[in-house]
């Protein structure tokens, strides 16, 4: 029984390492850049439900689709600012830029917000759903949901839409896209949009468990790293995937071992999986 | 929430720090008696590559905050004012400027001429690096007499061996055992040592229980993997050995959990009388709230850390209520003294700012039986003398006094309890402010 309850914390945690990480795997998908400010933008988001919970007195589940729409418009500026002009330059530089964007924006929501922790208060909070032994935090599950429904909503945007299509497109080949008159500058800022966008949602919708404050990224980084790079960098069910598994191995490592060693579970796991599938769980689908 | 400083000028009804404080001299070194509480905590959770390259590439940031005049007393103060601890470390540099403006209006340092203190503010950023490159810093280049700093132990460990290798006094309120604990002529303890404030943690809510009617016989530790929470969740264990109180879970997390989930699990299956978590605010404020989440109401004893800042309230509203924490210090012990910091930055003067302004106190108080800024002088003006009165005098147990390691022999950890919006002081019965509530089984 504690292993049915194990997985199924794990499952719902999973579920939002998913979907902020479906944002970094999108990006490089679409574009073959690695986005190191990625988890910024999950501060960022979680920054704008916060404050849309303070000052409109909005639940972060329904203040995190304004943390989609205000991250989106961002991600579309930077994409056309900073993200264009490197597209084609060396990785190095890149990288450079992305790494100058995760800086800049840790600092300025230093500077804006000041280093205080922030926290939302919401009535389902503390409220907990039994399924006679089990146990499941109304807060993770409506997270748990939430990540579902953004997950779905993309998987419908890139497959049934003319916009996702195109943005596929782009991602296999610019060139090829262009000619059959898609603008691939407009798709890549879309692209990068919903990207960033995705993991600002995913920001918002932990809120009411986590609290917020301007080096948040720092404690997600390392995980949103790991769920792509398992589930295959670049593939958006890969991340899904990555996501399930990490949270289910972090939280099943815990009935072994002590938790302090929940990560370097996961990081056993993640060489093993690397040294036999270097591409991933699912496969390199670019 | 944001904290802002109204600017120096509208503390009008400063009071002298030193005028109405009293130093005795004392013979000896006294023996070593009480101990520290584990405040710090290891910044070395970045473990992303990229978060540590990027604060080696963000070059630490100084400040120059008072007027630099020729006769001026330089001290430098290293706290981290970015990164994860940095709420602590700007409540800590509120605390010190507070002290100084005090020192300041009421004619500076007399036995230097008058000569006023100017604060030399740097960032030590969470990372243990930092902190010694910019101490290295403050000494070489802004000729500071001492530090002050640098809130979290790790950081001021490593702070303690760049002071040490250039013989500064460093003054610090960091709890881990370990600051004293290596022989250093220059480090200075203000508080009592992390296992002490352990076994504070426990003795304390062990006292309130049994005057409950309701013996402690079972309890849960758990902390933070960081020299803060391991020395601290060390001084439980041995205590709980002492009073014959059974152990029934004893849990490390590491520092930036993200999901509290497995331990509250744990905890639910343990039946124990009380539970004790070591950690900072973020998860502090998760495990209450899981707790509350799966219908467990033990009591819960911080320690210290995120429990004692007024962000938790703010975070878990009436959740806090009556939840307990060790403290070195509280505010409502000197409301005299801590009320123009509530006035002056809105919030209520919290523990590390307290004890923060108690090292400037100390080293002022220093400076004017020196009459000298050399080290050496310096020097052993604190470690030969017994400072009480002023800002000395909160520090439970009445004072400072340096033993040969630098630790403060007088220090007592106290416990306090959230009511309301407030913090009282609950134990032990000869400072408290307020009866203690005990919701135990």
């Amino acid at each position: 029984m504690a292993f049915i309850q194990a997985v199924l914390d794990g499952l719902m945690i999973g579920g939002v390492y998913a979907v902020i990480s479906i944002g970094l795997t999108l990006v490089f998908g679409v574009m073959g850049i690695v986005n190191f400010a990625q988890a910024e933008f999950l501060t960022l988001g979680m920054f704008v439900a916060y404050f849309a919970w303070k000052f409109l007195g909005l639940d972060p589940l329904i203040g995190s689709f304004l943390s989609f729409v205000v991250i989106f418009g961002l991600g579309v500026v930077v994409q056309m600012t900073l993200i264009q002009r490197v597209l084609n330059a060396p990785p190095v530089a890149q990288i450079f830029v992305t790494v100058g964007l995760l800086i800049v924006i840790e600092n300025l929501t230093l500077i804006v917000f000041g280093s205080d922790f922030h926290s939302v208060t919401t009535s389902y909070q503390t409220s907990t759903l039994r399924l006679g032994p089990l146990f499941i935090g109304v807060p993770y599950l409506a997270a748990f949901l939430m990540a579902l429904l953004s997950a779905a909503a993309l998987w419908l945007f890139t497959n049934k839409t003319w916009y996702g299509r195109a943005m596929r497109a782009t991602a296999q080949d610019p060139m090829a896209a262009n000619l059959m008159g898609i603008n691939a500058d407009r798709m890549r800022q879309i692209a990068f949009g919903l990207g960033v966008g995705m993991t600002a949602f995913g920001g918002a919708v932990i809120l009411p468990y986590f609290t917020v404050h301007p080096t948040v990224g720092h404690q997600f980084v390392v995980l949103m790293f790991t769920v792509v790079v398992l589930g295959g960098l670049g593939s958006v069910a890969g991340a899904v995937v990555g996501g399930f598994a990490v949270g289910v191995i972090q939280s099943v490592s815990t009935l072994f071992f002590p938790i302090q060693l929940q990560n370097l579970v996961l990081f056993i796991v993640f060489l093993t999986v690397l040294a036999v599938r270097p591409t991933g769980l699912i496969g390199a689908a670019r | 929430m944001h904290r802002k400083g109204k600017g120096p000028t509208d503390f009008a009804d400063a009071r002298s720090a030193s005028q109405e404080n009293s130093v005795s001299k004392k013979g000896e070194t006294k023996s070593p008696a009480s101990t520290p509480k584990g405040l710090s905590r290891l910044a070395l959770n970045r473990r992303h590559f990229l978060a540590a390259g990027a604060a080696t590439l963000a070059t630490p940031y100084l400040s120059k905050i008072a007027r630099a005049q020729g006769s001026d007393v330089n001290v430098g103060v290293v706290v981290p004012l970015s990164g994860a601890n940095a709420q602590f470390g700007v409540n800590s540099r509120n605390g010190i400027q507070l002290a100084a403006d005090q020192i300041n209006d009421n004619g500076g340092i007399k036995a230097l001429g008058g000569a006023k203190i100017n604060l030399i503010i740097a960032d030590s950023t969470s990372t243990p690096t930092n902190a010694a490159t910019v101490g290295q810093r403050l000494i070489a280049q802004q000729n500071v007499v001492a530090i002050l700093g640098a809130y979290a132990s790790s950081l001021s460990l490593a702070l303690s061996e760049a002071t040490e290798r250039r013989d500064v006094p460093l003054l610090t309120m960091s709890f881990s055992d370990m600051i004293t604990g290596r022989g250093f002529k220059n480090v200075f303890q203000m508080i009592s040592k992390a296992t002490t404030m352990g076994a504070a943690q426990l003795r304390g809510p062990a006292g309130v229980a049994e005057k409950a009617g309701k013996p402690l016989k079972s309890i849960a530790i758990m902390y933070e993997d960081t020299a803060f929470g391991t020395s601290q969740a060390g001084g439980l264990r041995e205590t709980a050995a002492e009073l014959g109180i059974e152990v029934v879970m004893d849990e490390a997390y590491p520092l930036g959990i993200t999901d509290v989930t497995p331990l509250i699990n744990q905890l639910r299956g343990t039946n124990a009388d009380a539970v004790f978590p070591c950690s900072y605010l973020n998860d502090g404020v998760q495990i209450i709230r899981t707790m509350r989440q799966q219908g467990i109401d033990m009591p819960v004893i911080g320690g210290a850390g995120g429990y004692v800042i007024p962000d938790f309230r703010a975070a878990l509203g009436e959740y806090a209520e009556n939840v307990f924490s060790v403290a070195p210090s509280n505010y409502d012990l000197a409301p005299e003294l801590t009320d123009p910091f509530k006035e002056r930055f809105g919030y209520f003067m919290v523990h590390e700012a307290i004890e923060h302004a108690v090292c400037l106190d100390v080293l002022a108080k220093a400076l004017e039986i020196s009459g000298d800024t050399d080290s050496d002088a310096l020097r052993e003006a604190l470690r030969n003398n017994r400072f009480e009165g002023g800002w000395a005098g909160i520090i439970p147990g009445g004072g400072v006094d340096f033993d040969e390691t630098g630790l403060n022999t007088l220090a007592k950890p106290i416990i306090v309890q959230w009511r309301g919006e407030d913090l009282v002081t609950v134990w032990p019965d000869d400072v408290a402010t307020k009866e203690a509530v005990w919701a135990g089984k």
